[in-house]
């Protein structure tokens, strides 16, 4: 899969390559077509400002995230430098952690312009990598309008200056959220519609359910085998194993810790009750023959493979780990009609609880974001071009695309898209040559500015229902839910002053006790946790675990923890005066 | 790469193996101006290659200073707080560090002594074959694998024991195994998959020398046994094997102070969560700390531990071969 992604990108580079080198003047030739767009679409921002191809400023970005390159003179990415006067030519993470590439990034010195460090955020701000923002955000109305004054302020570094800005999660307007952009337990649809539908509440009744249809039916049409049940836990990819405790408990996604409402104090939930049933529920399965036999050593590539093929029936996974590629492909081998669409399910460790697996609202993530780096030769130009692409026209082209070739709109202005449209979209030679989401710069959710539209079509109440294949639609309509929140059925309520906690352990370093625990913590549970899953004496092994754990000493990581709860809550009482 | 380096420049030395005494007494040669004008060529040639040495293999020495601090690269080599010993006492109360440190050696040596035998029972018996077209093709094809990358083998390896691949296959058709083994989940399984991804890899290559060495031995020793009614194996063992001895010991002198590269490619891409116990090494130790975590100080510190411990095996095996009267380095 991936090979076939690279081989056929560098193919096309070579192509366009050699077209360059064919016509002499190798501007014109990508520009010329995305000239005939731009007259069509001119609606009513009448700025006779393009720029032409000399005045055009290459950026380059890098994003610690696995992505997949756009072609060269790509359509919708030169409709924008015609517009904007910039182009973001953005990289991605290959073969290694976040943290190691942006360590090899400055060791090395050779920085982008611009920057998503995820988890390694923090140390391009201690090596002074980055470009503060503080003159900018008053310079552009659209940046300051991204976050308020208080959010903006939880940006602030211990120097006094903001260096970056999370993307997303970030609504203008009315809140739009269709999709369940968190973690659950997924399950295709077709396995809820072999049973016509029944009530899922906990993990007991979810294996019960996959043991049952895999008894029936142990290989797809196609004859395929069924995977009832696989666990991605490669990397900083392994919350899909490790965290699921948590949300059973029905905990909000705090990441690395739970918070108790009564007492305000941390709580560990590696050492939980409910974490321990959940882990011994995943053995007993395992030693059944349920689990995924090659998950302990399964690549995240693997992983979407075998999700591709539509064969694993069910897993814990976030929405945006899996979802975008998997849904694509499905769509493209039509496995979407024969239901292999992912719902989640809103699992507790007992039935009848609240569960909080499903965020409402936004939620500022200030452990990272994208940043301007000192690299960057004129940065005033940078921060204008994160401005630019948070206007309307711009962003409608990034996230809708070029209207009448790949939206309609009807003559309430609504957007809408057609099936082709639609399918064409999901296709990832299509996204290559003629979709430009850059979608690590900043971005809204919600509605659009129009009032009318969303900011992303995923996001358009329509076009969402419309957009579903009919076996997801027959299972919506089921289980009554209009949404995959309504679907999922988790407590409505606001997020508490201190979420998410995950921001600060994300950003802690080894420069601290609690820090150099907490690296301690992720090494031991990389290693023992498959093992806990996968060892035929079950208690046994959680005891050999729970002492290698307790030698990490996490007492160090949670103290530092509770100072940064108690700190946010006096912060919010603060703002709130 | 150190392997290659090696084979090159031992390339010359196989071929006329020159036994000469070394002089008991040292000769002094005083050092004079005129012999050195008189030979300003020579010199000037290798004065590039000192400069080279120097700023090359000399200068990044001084970053070793990082391993005192606590170094910043925010502050500098020159503003960074000096810590002294705190990184090194950090490093051996380090469980993780003990680990890795005797999956290092663990594996250098099994890598050390599988591709060693291996390289030289091959090119001996790869000497016995009569036709030559069969013997060059087997020895091309055989060291083609050096060139490939180690992402390339991982890659082969990993589909080759994955739970569908050709070699559970086999096993589950000759009725060995019932059901895949998931050969990466399996500490025990680890370190013989290196060894033997290296012994794939490099044997074909590390033969070329004894190969080269094995066509200068005299064939008059041969024919002297055959008449005094040796056989085959008689040859290899009384003849092949001894006139080899001496390639052999400088092979192995250079390769022990290689013992702690015990790799860092196939570590990294074949290991996962589960057997991270067995497979790290201190090249990976030094790249999760000193890259990942930022802390440039501890991965340097581990850097200088692994060059000590290298610099002294060196020695040993020197010292060693020395005692035993065999060919030696210095």
């Amino acid at each position: 899969m991936k090979f076939k992604k690279v081989a056929a990108l560098m193919m096309a580079a070579v192509m366009v390559a050699s077209f360059a080198a064919a016509c002499g003047k190798g501007e014109d030739a990508p520009v010329a077509s995305g000239n005939e767009v731009v007259e069509d679409s001119e609606g009513g921002n009448a700025e006779p400002s393009e720029y032409p191809e000399d005045e055009i400023i290459d950026f380059t970005m890098f994003a610690a995230m696995p992505g997949s390159e756009i072609n060269e003179g790509n359509e919708i990415q030169e409709i924008i430098a015609k517009k904007t006067g910039v182009r973001v030519k953005e990289t991605w993470l290959t073969g290694q952690t976040a943290a190691e590439a942006v360590g090899t990034i400055i060791a090395g010195g050779d920085l982008p312009d611009f920057i998503d460090g995820g988890d390694g955020m923090m140390q391009l701000y201690e090596n002074d990598c980055l470009v503060a923002w503080d003159e900018y955000i008053e310079k552009y109305p659209n940046i300051k309008e991204m976050y308020t004054d208080a959010e903006w302020e939880m940006f602030r570094q211990e120097d006094g200056h903001i260096y970056w800005a999370n993307v997303f999660q970030n609504s203008y307007g009315e809140n739009r959220a269709t999709g369940h952009n968190d973690e659950a337990f997924w399950i295709q649809v077709k396995v809820l519609e072999w049973d016509n539908y029944p009530k899922i509440e906990t993990m007991d009744q979810y294996f019960d359910l996959l043991e049952r249809y895999y008894a029936a039916n142990p290989t797809m049409e196609d004859g395929t085998e069924h995977i009832p049940y696989t666990i991605l836990c490669e990397d900083w990819r392994y919350f899909c194993l490790e965290n699921a405790g948590q949300f059973l408990a029905g905990y909000p996604n705090d990441g690395s810790v739970i918070v108790n409402k009564q007492t305000l104090k941390i709580e560990d939930y590696n050492t939980s009750d409910t974490t321990y049933k959940y882990f011994k529920k995943l053995n007993e399965e395992y030693q059944k023959g349920m689990i995924d036999k090659e998950f302990a050593t399964q690549t995240y590539d693997e992983y979407i493979a075998k999700l591709s093929t539509g064969r694993v029936l069910g897993m814990v996974d976030q929405w945006w780990d899996f979802a975008f590629t998997v849904n694509d492909v499905f769509k493209q081998q039509g496995l979407d009609l024969k239901g292999a669409n992912y719902v989640p399910l809103g699992l507790t460790i007992e039935p009848g609880m609240e569960n909080r697996w499903h965020t409402y609202g936004d939620t500022v993530n200030n452990s990272s974001g994208v940043g301007v780096t000192t690299s960057c030769e004129d940065p005033d130009r940078a921060f204008q071009f994160l401005n630019d692409v948070l206007d309307q026209e711009i962003h409608d082209l990034r996230f809708w695309g070029v209207e009448g070739v790949d939206y309609l709109i009807d003559e309430e202005g609504l957007y809408y898209r057609t099936e082709e449209m639609r399918t064409k979209a999901a296709d990832d030679a299509y996204q290559a040559s003629h979709l430009c989401t850059y979608s690590y710069l900043p971005q809204w959710g919600g509605t659009s500015k129009d009032g009318k539209n969303a900011m992303q079509p995923q996001e358009q109440k329509s076009e969402f229902f419309v957009g579903l294949a009919d076996p997801l639609k027959k299972c919506f309509e089921a289980y009554g839910a209009d949404s995959y929140p309504d679907m999922i059925g988790s407590v409505v309520e606001e997020n508490a002053v201190w979420f998410p906690m995950y921001s600060h352990s994300n950003a802690m370093t080894t420069d601290t006790p609690g820090g150099v625990a907490w690296t301690k913590m992720g090494e031991v549970k990389h290693e023992w946790l498959p093992k806990v899953v996968m060892d035929k004496d079950f208690d046994k092994t959680w005891d050999a675990y729970m002492v290698k754990y307790n030698e990490c000493k996490p007492e160090d990581f949670l103290a530092e923890m509770q100072t940064e709860l108690e700190r946010r809550i006096a912060m919010a009482e603060e703002a709130a005066k | 790469m150190s392997q290659d380096k090696s084979t090159a420049m031992l390339g010359g030395k196989a071929k006329k193996p020159k036994k000469y005494k070394k002089p008991s007494g040292e000769i002094k040669t005083p050092f004079s101006w005129r012999e050195f004008r008189k030979q300003w060529f020579l010199m000037l040639c290798s004065a590039i290659f000192v400069a080279y040495g120097v700023l090359f293999y000399y200068v990044p020495i001084l970053g070793w200073a990082m391993a005192f601090q606590n170094y910043k690269p925010k502050t500098g080599i020159f503003g960074s707080k000096f810590v002294f010993l705190d990184k090194f006492v950090f490093l051996f109360s380090d469980d993780t560090f003990i680990n890795v440190l005797r999956n290092t050696l663990a594996m250098g040596v099994l890598n050390l002594v599988t591709t060693f035998i291996a390289a030289i029972v091959f090119a001996i018996l790869l000497n016995e074959v009569k036709s030559t077209l069969g013997k060059k093709s087997v020895q091309t094809i055989s060291y083609l694998p050096h060139f490939l990358s180690w992402i390339i083998v991982t890659g082969i390896l990993h589909d080759a024991l994955s739970n569908s691949g050709i070699v559970n296959e086999l096993l589950m058709t000759f009725k060995i195994i019932d059901s895949p083994i998931n050969f990466f989940a399996h500490k025990s399984f680890f370190w013989p998959i290196v060894a033997f991804s290296n012994v794939w890899k490099e044997t074909g290559w590390n033969a070329i020398i004894y190969l080269a060495a094995i066509t200068s031995i005299d064939p008059c020793l041969y024919e002297a046994a055959s008449i005094d009614g040796a056989g085959r194996f008689n040859k290899m063992w009384y003849i092949t094997l001894p006139s080899l001895k001496p390639t052999i010991m400088i092979l192995l002198l250079m390769n022990v102070g290689n013992v702690l590269n015990a790799g860092f490619e196939v570590q990294y891409l074949l290991g996962n969560g589960l057997i991270k116990s067995v497979s790290d090494t201190i090249d990976i130790y030094v790249l999760t700390w000193g890259v990942s975590q930022g802390d440039y100080s501890l991965g340097t510190a581990a850097g200088i531990f692994k060059s000590a411990v290298s610099i002294i095996l060196i020695f040993i095996a020197n010292y060693a071969a020395k005692k035993m009267g065999e060919e030696r380095l210095f």
